[in-house]
């Protein structure tokens, strides 16, 4: 081995703190890189093959009802290649503890179990399907713990039906399981599918030869858009509700958004854990060659060029970034399995392989090499300026010079002598100050970005089903009733308050963007709904007009006070316009919101109600079960209650965070301070020999390191908040809009999470300084 | 001896800026340096002579005149060539050492040796500076006689054309010194190899066959040894 490689390993050695937790941030960075790349290529990688076995469907078409023929008829539309027609209805489960509420959505099956969307069965199934079987969604029955052959109850118009489970599968259609798109997260017991024949649903739910779904498959994905504008006008006289395409399925819109989510984790994260490690290294090698310099003056006189000089200083960084590479690589690769597998296994799909894409592994080298070679480079340029002549001669003092605050006399004045140094100090190597204070900014970031995201989720929670809707219940009707019902319904239940709900499908159109929403009729002086412009002025619903939310308007590319077209997916209704009188905020779901009464006249019928909204302590659940007509009754005490299990499941997620933030603040206070005493070794001899003790001088180096952490964090806070807007851009979906509160809080959480970070690293250098031997520091210096 | 020519050094000055004021380190200085000799360069602090040797040695460029070795005029090289003329035919020993600190004493030869073309065998310079037995050791666990000698097989090792040695007693005490001194006579005579030795002690001129005096940075007279003493005799 080459003599000047030598040195370096013993140089690695002699600072191995140093070089441990520089490695450590570079080996995290690639680990978290490799394990979410390969994780989201896999997850992908298992959709797409689980797709593809169970030929899940391109779109969905909902309508009021339509007949055998009508669906036989559509298999002759060029570019469709499939067709299946379905009955699903939504009806409660009668479970044993009567206060929960359980729903469950029946699902026909054709007979053979159809060509699209087939279920997917580890097990087997165990019977043929008839009027008293059904097969089961496998998350549900676990979550219930429901087993083949025992017996499940569902209320189908107004009665019970005793159905044994004589298989459990999975679907495509229900990797992630959702009821409807106002549910924040799956609640896997509170929400199932049942799969029945043809023959059962068609009967018990009255739809004789015809069906209410339809699923199709395309040979082109390319033609989608023309074959839908074909089917809304075929299927226009079966009232059409909505089309929905796959990448609008709730399932596979929230697959999609989670695997952006852990790729957007893959990149982000390693990327500003590298910045840090850059800055560490570059900060370390211009100490190491500041200290260095007699001895790189002796190489440079031996006959060593610059590059050579260069390329060995250099070669410090590029061992942290070899070190860290295989550790992150190694950790990133073998991690990855397991890890694809606890994704898979949650959403419940068959792994189709684990596959290691070679090339983020060279990425990751590339990635690594830049930030090292490139921080390693400009760290150690100072060897450049180094005549190996003046170098033999010891360095000239660093020049004193007055800081800017000190031309503030009356505030200087009344700075204690001992932070005057402090600050003296901070300010003498001005640029590495602006790099740590960078870093530990960074990492402050770091650690502000998860106690927004709780914050956020639970802020948006308590101002949707606290502010904006107040209702204890949603009640929905199978079919449009007249509003007289509710007269009948306030003999049924106690309710404080009931409100008429009227919501429907339709697709409102600005010039050539559209998007099919449900508008949601509701009193003028609704006492449940509160809407609330972008700068959080209250809004009433106006007589005629429509309130559309943040994400739509986004979408349409619409203003406030611009016209939209609302156009009805029933047969034989009129296009209308209708001025968009305010974009109002809605975190969960995407909806539309009107004036119930205008909604009636313009775009239904008059008098026609969809469902009702109710304030009551009753327990609605139990006193609606046997009512004719009820398709679903959700409780908003249920949605909170699976909200708060949801938040325990996320502490793992923050404490992870929080700790990668920790190891960025560690290592940059850990090595900034051990730079800072082998600089100023001499330093602090003569101040030991002026009668400074050992704990004066730890003092004062913790003072600037808290002075540093102060201004980290200052600096921080506006760092900070716009990592959460980024955040909450990219995370926000036309389903989830994150709002970008800033609260003091979590900005405070965090300083406090970063200060005990940074305490742990200046503990960490305590042995450091009680161990520096003074006298020897003042002997001459011999590099 | 004076046979064959070494190097020139034709009317060298060296002026240095130091912030606003010039300071004139060196100024007209001519001699000529022959193969083989054993030449110290005396004078105070102040006086021109590490100038002179950083230029001597390719670790600085003249501001004026010429420096020419073997026909080669190296004050008009360029950072490369200065490079590759410290690496192949100059040996430095520095007053206080200046060993890499983290590499043992053969190491620190075989640093300098690596990337000679010529180099002389590593273990029989190491017996010849007394340091075969020494030669695992770091800097840290050797005295400064033995660092020195460490310093001194680095640069003989190379098998340069030319010695230069900075002070190289001046950190010693006075019986090592001597040593030092007997060790780089020996070196002289025994690979015949151009020694150049600047000090501010003046006993040491007497063991030199040609000695050169500076003041003020400029050479005040230069005068021959007819019959140099051995360096165990010289007294300070």
């Amino acid at each position: 081995m080459k003599k000047l490689d030598v040195r370096l390993l013993r140089m690695v050695k002699h600072s191995k703190g140093q070089f441990i937790s520089v490695t450590v941030i570079v080996a995290v960075a690639l680990c978290i890189y490799i394990l979410f790349s390969i994780t989201s290529i896999n997850i992908q990688n298992a959709v797409d093959h689980y797709y593809s076995t169970t030929n899940m469907n391109d779109m969905v078409i909902e309508l009021m009802r339509v007949p055998q023929v009508a669906v036989d008829d559509l298999k002759s539309i060029q570019g469709i290649s499939a067709v299946q027609g379905r009955v699903s209805v939504d009806v409660p489960l009668q479970v044993a503890d009567k206060d929960e509420k359980v729903n469950i959505r029946v699902v026909s099956l054709p007979k053979n179990g159809g060509i699209i969307n087939k279920l997917y069965t580890v097990a087997g199934i165990r019977a043929e399907l008839g009027d008293d079987n059904v097969i089961l969604l496998e998350q549900f029955a676990n979550a219930r713990n429901i087993k083949i052959d025992e017996i499940i109850t569902p209320y189908i118009n107004g009665r019970t039906h005793d159905l044994k489970v004589s298989g459990i599968a999975a679907s495509s259609e229900y990797i992630y399981v959702m009821e409807n798109d106002q549910s924040l997260l799956p609640a896997l017991d509170k929400f199932g599918v049942a799969y029945v024949t043809e023959a059962f649903a068609q009967s018990v739910f009255g739809y004789k030869g015809s069906f209410n779904e339809v699923l199709i498959k395309v040979d082109d994905q390319s033609n989608i858009e023309d074959i839908i504008d074909l089917l809304e006008k075929k299927l226009d006289k079966y009232g059409l509700k909505r089309i929905t395409k796959l990448e609008d399925q709730l399932s596979n819109n929230v697959l999609v958004q989670k695997i952006d989510g852990i790729e957007m984790m893959s990149s982000v994260l390693p990327v500003m854990f590298l910045m840090v490690a850059a800055i560490i290294i570059s900060i370390m090698l211009s100490r190491i060659v500041n200290n260095d310099r007699m001895a790189i003056g002796v190489l440079k006189a031996l006959g060593y060029g610059n590059l050579s000089v260069l390329s060995h200083y250099t070669k410090y960084a590029m061992a942290i970034g070899l070190a860290g590479s295989v550790t992150g690589i190694t950790g990133g690769v073998l991690l990855s399995k397991p890890m694809s597998e606890v994704f898979v296994s949650f959403f419940n799909i068959p792994l189709s392989g684990i596959q290691i894409e070679y090339s983020y592994i060279l990425n990751a080298i590339i990635l690594t090499s830049l930030f090292c070679v490139g921080s390693g480079l400009f760290g150690a340029r100072g060897i450049l300026r180094i005549m190996p002549a003046d170098s033999m001669r010891p360095e000239a003092p660093k020049t004193g010079k007055r800081i800017l605050l000190e031309r503030i006399t009356f505030l200087w004045r009344y700075v204690p002598f001992s932070w005057k140094m402090v600050i003296r100090n901070i300010f003498r190597n001005k640029r590495r100050f602006a790099f740590l204070v960078l870093g530990l900014a960074l990492a402050y970031g770091i650690n502000v970005v998860p106690l927004y995201m709780t914050h956020s989720m639970v802020s948006m929670f308590e101002l949707q089903y606290g502010e904006y809707q107040k209702m204890d219940y949603t009640v929905n009707f199978a079919q449009p009733l007249n509003k007289g019902i509710i007269t009948d319904l306030s003999r049924l239940i106690e309710a404080k308050k009931i409100e008429p709900r009227l919501e429907y499908p339709f697709e409102l159109a600005n010039g050539w963007r559209k998007k099919s929403v449900s508008i949601i009729g509701v009193p003028q002086q609704t006492a449940f709904y509160k809407f609330e412009d972008k700068d959080n002025n209250l809004v009433k619903l106006p007589d005629k007009g429509i309130f559309i939310t943040e994400a739509i308007a986004k979408l349409l590319n619409v203003k406030e006070g611009e016209e939209i077209v609302v156009k009805s997916f029933l047969p034989g209704k009129e296009d209308v316009s209708l001025r968009v009188t305010s974009i109002v905020k809605q975190y969960l779901g995407a909806n539309a919101y009107m004036n119930i009464e205008t909604m009636q006249a313009l775009l239904l019928d008059k008098q026609m109600i969809t469902g009702v909204s109710v304030a009551s302590e009753d327990n609605l659940k139990e006193k609606l079960k046997d009512v004719k007509n009820i398709s679903a009754v959700s409780s908003i005490g249920d949605i909170k209650q699976s909200f708060v299990d949801y938040l325990d499941t996320m502490n793992l997620a923050i404490g992870f965070y929080m700790l990668f933030g920790g190891i960025l603040g560690f290592a940059l206070i850990y090595n900034a301070t051990i730079i800072s005493i082998s600089e100023r070794t001499m330093e602090f001899a003569a101040l030991r020999i002026m009668g400074f003790d050992k704990k004066d001088i730890y003092g004062m180096i913790s003072k600037e390191n808290s002075l540093t952490a102060l201004i980290a964090i200052i600096v921080g806070i506006p760092l900070g908040a716009s990592m959460i807007n980024g955040m909450s851009e990219s995370f926000s979906s036309e389903m989830i809009t994150f709002p970008a509160a800033l609260s003091p809080k979590f900005f405070l959480q965090a300083a406090v999470a970063t200060i005990i970070f940074v305490i742990i690293a200046q503990l960490a250098t305590l042995k450091k300084i009680y161990n520096l031997n003074f006298i020897d520091a003042l002997k001459s210096r011999i590099s | 001896m004076q046979d064959s020519i070494l190097m020139k050094v034709l009317n060298v000055s060296k002026d240095y800026k130091m912030g606003e004021v010039t300071v004139n380190a060196l100024q007209g200085a001519t001699f000529e340096l022959y193969e083989g000799e054993f030449v110290v360069i005396l004078g105070p602090s102040g006086s021109g002579k590490s100038t002179l040797l950083n230029i001597l040695g390719g670790m600085d460029l003249p501001s004026e005149g010429k420096v020419i070795i073997k026909n080669e005029e190296i004050n008009k090289y360029n950072d490369r060539k200065l490079t590759a003329y410290r690496r192949d035919k100059v040996g430095f020993v520095f007053q206080f050492y200046n060993l890499m600190a983290n590499l043992t004493a053969k190491e620190n030869v075989e640093l300098a040796t690596e990337m000679c073309k010529e180099a002389l065998n590593i273990d029989e310079v190491m017996n010849e500076v007394e340091l075969g037995e020494r030669k695992d050791h770091f800097p840290s666990q050797m005295s400064g006689g033995e660092q020195q000698r460490v310093a001194i097989a680095r640069a003989v090792a190379k098998n340069p054309l030319l010695l230069l040695c900075d002070e190289p007693t001046g950190a010693l005490d006075y019986k090592t010194g001597l040593l030092i001194l007997s060790l780089l006579h020996k070196i002289n005579r025994q690979f015949n190899k151009t020694v150049v030795i600047i000090t501010h002690n003046m006993a040491i001129g007497d063991m030199a066959d040609r000695v050169i005096k500076m003041r003020s940075g400029r050479i005040v007279e230069i005068k021959e040894n007819e019959n140099p003493i051995p360096p165990e005799r010289i007294e300070w």
